[in-house]
């Protein structure tokens, strides 16, 4: 039995799939190449929704915020406008689509997991309006092309994205001897994204690295930024501002980085990606996710071991980590965070999430229906709205930081209340539900017997028959496990 | 014109000389003292909820912004006309206000700022734990704490099994939890497990369904919960939409609107609480205050100094503590913000330190990183 790894590397087999002859070589053959978004919706690019976030942040804080001056309803009544008109209050609910969609009716569920995991290792937390406009077209557009080529092209893309410029304030960094210090006297270095580069997306604590190494790194990343302009305000392409840049020579973990303007960047990512710290760290991170909150050596050395053969391969690493995973599929138990948890019963009991395509048109000038929003206020309910971490480190991969009583409770809620209204009229039978539990659980015996009592055929009893059927076998334990 | 700096020093430094005596053995009490803080994001203005009426520069600042029916409390200070409830402590000797304080972060950023004033750090980011978490860790208060917000807030982090409490939307049959309790065996089911044990005990209160951003009934169920001898000790609250950048209003508008809020809930935790009010501390947290000066739209931009609004039995007395900083030009925080003279973490720290019985050099150390905090407890609190 080996039913628990098609969830713990996907989201578990649907009612119309077969059962793989060969688990292990299904889930290698999903890392070869990107799958296509399948969302048959509207999906604007990242730089269309720009356009759009410039005319709220320009609407807002140029135009409404000096025309209602006096009159704080008015100006909240002028806002929830232009929270209409800019698609503020709708990108997020149709990202959410897009990603649901995709991660259920991909072919390649398993590279679907793995991006899931890349989008939050470089994580966009909750700050400013990114998860409203740029969150997810930053993880459809950045995270997602890179997961076929090395490590280091995935920093370097994702170090210099609009998206993460701005949630690290990069743009605000200017070098003390820079040139532009002169026009800007206050002007000052702002190390939070060559922090956050070293301790979150590269070497980690771990490499020793000191508050001089975090000075010297971001005086390396001075000038890139945002260029800014009286329109678009601070949503303009990111550029390199040599205005901006520190000169001379800098050292960081040890290296000596010679004057080198916009070249520094690239090979100070080089190194940093390519520490023999950095790749411990990301594929201990990776055998956490995917295996055990605390993953052995023996587990994260073969990994460690292919990204050094491959240089960096982001296929061949994935693959290694998969072969692990299915390795350990009967020894380990890896709890499975909210929203997976809510992708596997979506696509398990082919529940009717997302709204159809059809259904999520929008057109810039009512607000987003109570429908259209469902998905986001269930994901936002039961406690991981994905585009909200409240950290740049993103989501935990530790149980301990998703069991509490309230977190739970809201599983129990979803389930019970929200899962069962979501079943297809065709699929209320009884059997169907056994079906879908024998296709993907290991326990299935056990579960079967736990809800016998559960399948009455009088209409009256049926929907709180339903209720409690759902309440249960969503939150045992082979389910909120893998 | 009668405030100038240093008017309002109560106490002063020669508390910094006096901690080393401090008596230990007070420390014993096992009375269960609570601690709430309500957390004011987006940066509440020290100056609008305790504006200084001995100092006519705000007047002229602030033109638009003017408060009419203050509630006075001294010479010097008054209180804003919507936080009633405060006024009425006030003269019971139940309330009390730090003012020109702040966490030691002068960036202008909320997200940075709230972090900060989270995890009380001076690097934001860099720590992933609050500061009650870690009070709560090194004071062996264990299961103790409340959330009233999902998730569990960062300034709660670093502690293990805290309750949250924000009721879901719909009933949820507990009765489930029975039916899928004994499935859960074996040493890596056992967290869960023993959180499903948690809601299994949890009172008839915590069990009902809501509308979850209904504060005022997360409020009354809180204050049942810290009542209960065996129930939480520490309560966190959140309240958002301090951020006034535009018609912030003085007596009504968009601050106004904000301290309200506020004021309904201590009254409600006031009302609750009965008799444990007095083993109380309520303190507000945010991240900065705003500026002196109005902006163009009839708001305030980001700040520095601002103030702490407290109430509770625990309080020594009725008091504005402060080193008055001054409203002159050069007075001001890079000539335009109210300067924060007082470290707010000494405020945090020293109330743990009371509600949590624990040393407040000891806690100093193992939650502020041994950082100079001045010991307030005698000041501010009845030990």
């Amino acid at each position: 039995m080996a039913l628990n790894f098609y969830r713990r590397v996907g989201f578990g087999l649907s009612p119309n799939e077969t059962q793989p002859s060969k688990p292990l070589n299904w889930a290698l053959n999903q890392l070869n190449s990107v799958p296509n978004f399948l969302w048959p919706g509207s999906t604007p690019t990242e730089k269309e929704i720009r356009n759009k976030l410039a005319e709220w942040v320009y609407g807002d804080r140029e135009s409404l915020r000096k025309k209602y001056k006096n009159d704080q309803k008015a100006y909240e009544k002028a806002k929830d406008e232009l929270r209409i008109k800019t698609g503020e209050s709708f990108f997020e609910l149709n990202e959410h689509a897009i990603r649901h969609y995709q991660t259920k009716n991909s072919s390649q569920p398993v590279f679907e997991r793995f991006w899931l995991f890349w989008g939050n290792h470089f994580a966009i937390s909750e700050k400013d309006f990114l998860p409203e406009f740029s969150t997810g077209p930053y993880q459809r557009e950045i995270i997602r092309p890179n997961m076929t080529k090395t490590f280091q092209d995935m920093v370097q893309s994702v170090t210099t994205s609009w998206c993460m410029i701005h949630h690290l304030d990069n743009s605000q960094s200017v070098g003390p001897n820079s040139k532009s210090k002169q026009w800007n006297p206050r002007g000052t270095i702002n190390e939070n994204h060559a922090r956050e580069l070293l301790e979150l997306h590269t070497v980690s604590p771990s490499a020793g690295y000191t508050q001089e190494d975090v000075i010297q790194l971001a005086y390396i990343m001075t000038g890139w930024s945002h260029k800014w302009s009286n329109k678009k305000l601070e949503t303009g392409d990111v550029w390199f501002d040599q205005d901006r840049h520190q000169t001379g020579e800098k050292q960081v973990l040890g290296v000596i980085y010679k004057n080198d303007a916009k070249r520094e960047l690239p090979k100070v990512i080089h190194d940093l990606a390519t520490h023999p710290v950095c790749i411990k760290f990301v594929s201990t991170k990776l055998c956490r996710h995917f295996i055990t909150d605390e993953p052995t050596e023996e587990m994260v050395r073969p990994v460690i071991d292919v990204w050094n053969k491959y240089d960096g391969n982001l296929i061949e690493i994935q693959k290694e980590v998969v072969r692990q995973a299915y390795k350990y599929k009967d020894t380990t138990f890896k709890f499975q965070v909210p929203e997976v948890w809510l992708m596997q019963l979506s696509k398990i009991f082919d529940l009717n999430i997302p709204l159809l395509p059809s259904r999520m048109n929008y057109d810039f000038k009512t607000k987003p229906s109570h429908s259209q929003r469902r998905l986001s206020w269930w994901l936002r309910e039961i406690g991981h709205s994905p585009y909200r971490a409240k950290q740049p480190n993103g989501w935990s991969d530790f149980e301990v930081d998703w069991v509490s009583p309230e977190l739970l409770l809201r599983r129990l809620w979803f389930s019970s209340n929200i899962l069962p209204k979501m079943i297809k009229a065709k699929n209320y039978s009884h059997d169907f539900t056994l079906e879908c539990l024998k296709k993907n659980f290991n326990d299935y015996d056990r579960m079967s017997l736990l809800i016998k009592n559960l399948n009455s055929d009088t209409k009256l009893k049926e929907e709180s028959d339903m209720s409690r059927k759902y309440g249960i076998i969503c939150n045992l334990p082979g389910v909120l496990k893998a | 014109m009668n405030c100038t700096r240093r008017n309002f020093l109560i106490g002063g430094s020669s508390t910094l000389f006096l901690s080393g005596f401090y008596p230990k053995i007070s420390f014993a009490n096992t009375q269960k003292k609570n601690l709430i803080i309500i957390s004011l994001r987006g940066g509440m203005d020290g100056l609008t909820a305790v504006p200084v009426i001995g100092d006519k520069r705000l007047k002229k600042l602030r033109k638009q912004l003017i408060l009419e029916n203050t509630l006075k409390l001294n010479s010097d200070f008054a209180l804003h006309p919507k936080l009633k409830i405060f006024h009425e402590l006030w003269e019971k000797n139940k309330a009390a206000f730090v003012h020109a304080t702040n966490i030691p972060y002068t960036g202008r950023s909320h997200f940075d700022g709230q972090n900060l004033m989270e995890t009380g750090a001076h690097t934001p980011y860099k720590e992933k734990t609050g500061w009650l978490g870690r009070g709560l860790l090194a004071s062996d208060i264990l299961g103790k704490g409340l959330a009233i917000s999902l998730p569990m807030p960062l300034l709660l982090r670093g502690v293990p099994q805290n309750n949250n409490f924000f009721p879901s939307p719909d009933f949820v049959e507990t009765k489930l939890i029975d039916s899928i309790y004994n499935e859960f065996s074996g040493e890596h089911n056992k967290l869960i497990k023993s959180t499903l044990g948690t809601i299994k005990k949890r009172p008839l209160s915590m069990q009902v369904a809501t509308n979850s951003y209904d504060r005022n009934k997360l409020a009354r169920e809180a204050a049942k919960q810290l009542h209960d001898p065996n129930g939480p000790r520490v309560a966190v609250f959140e309240l958002d939409g301090f951020d006034t950048h535009t018609a912030q209003g003085g007596a009504d508008g968009a601050h106004a609107e904000q301290l309200e809020e506020l004021n309904n809930i201590v009254k409600i935790l006031y009302k609750n609480l009965g008799s444990s009010f007095d083993n109380t501390l309520i303190l507000t947290l945010t991240e900065f205050g705003r500026t002196i000066k109005q902006n163009g739209g009839y708001g305030t931009e980001h700040g520095y100094g601002s103030a702490i609004l407290m109430a509770g039995g625990l309080l020594k007395k009725s008091q504005v503590y402060t080193d008055w900083p001054g409203l002159k030009k050069k007075d001001l925080f890079e000539g335009r913000d109210l300067n924060s003279t007082i470290d707010a973490r000494a405020v945090y720290n020293s109330a743990m330190s009371v509600c949590f019985n624990k040393d407040p050099e000891f806690l100093k150390r193992e939650v502020f990183w041994d950082d100079d905090l001045p010991d307030l407890t005698q000041e501010l609190f009845k030990v």
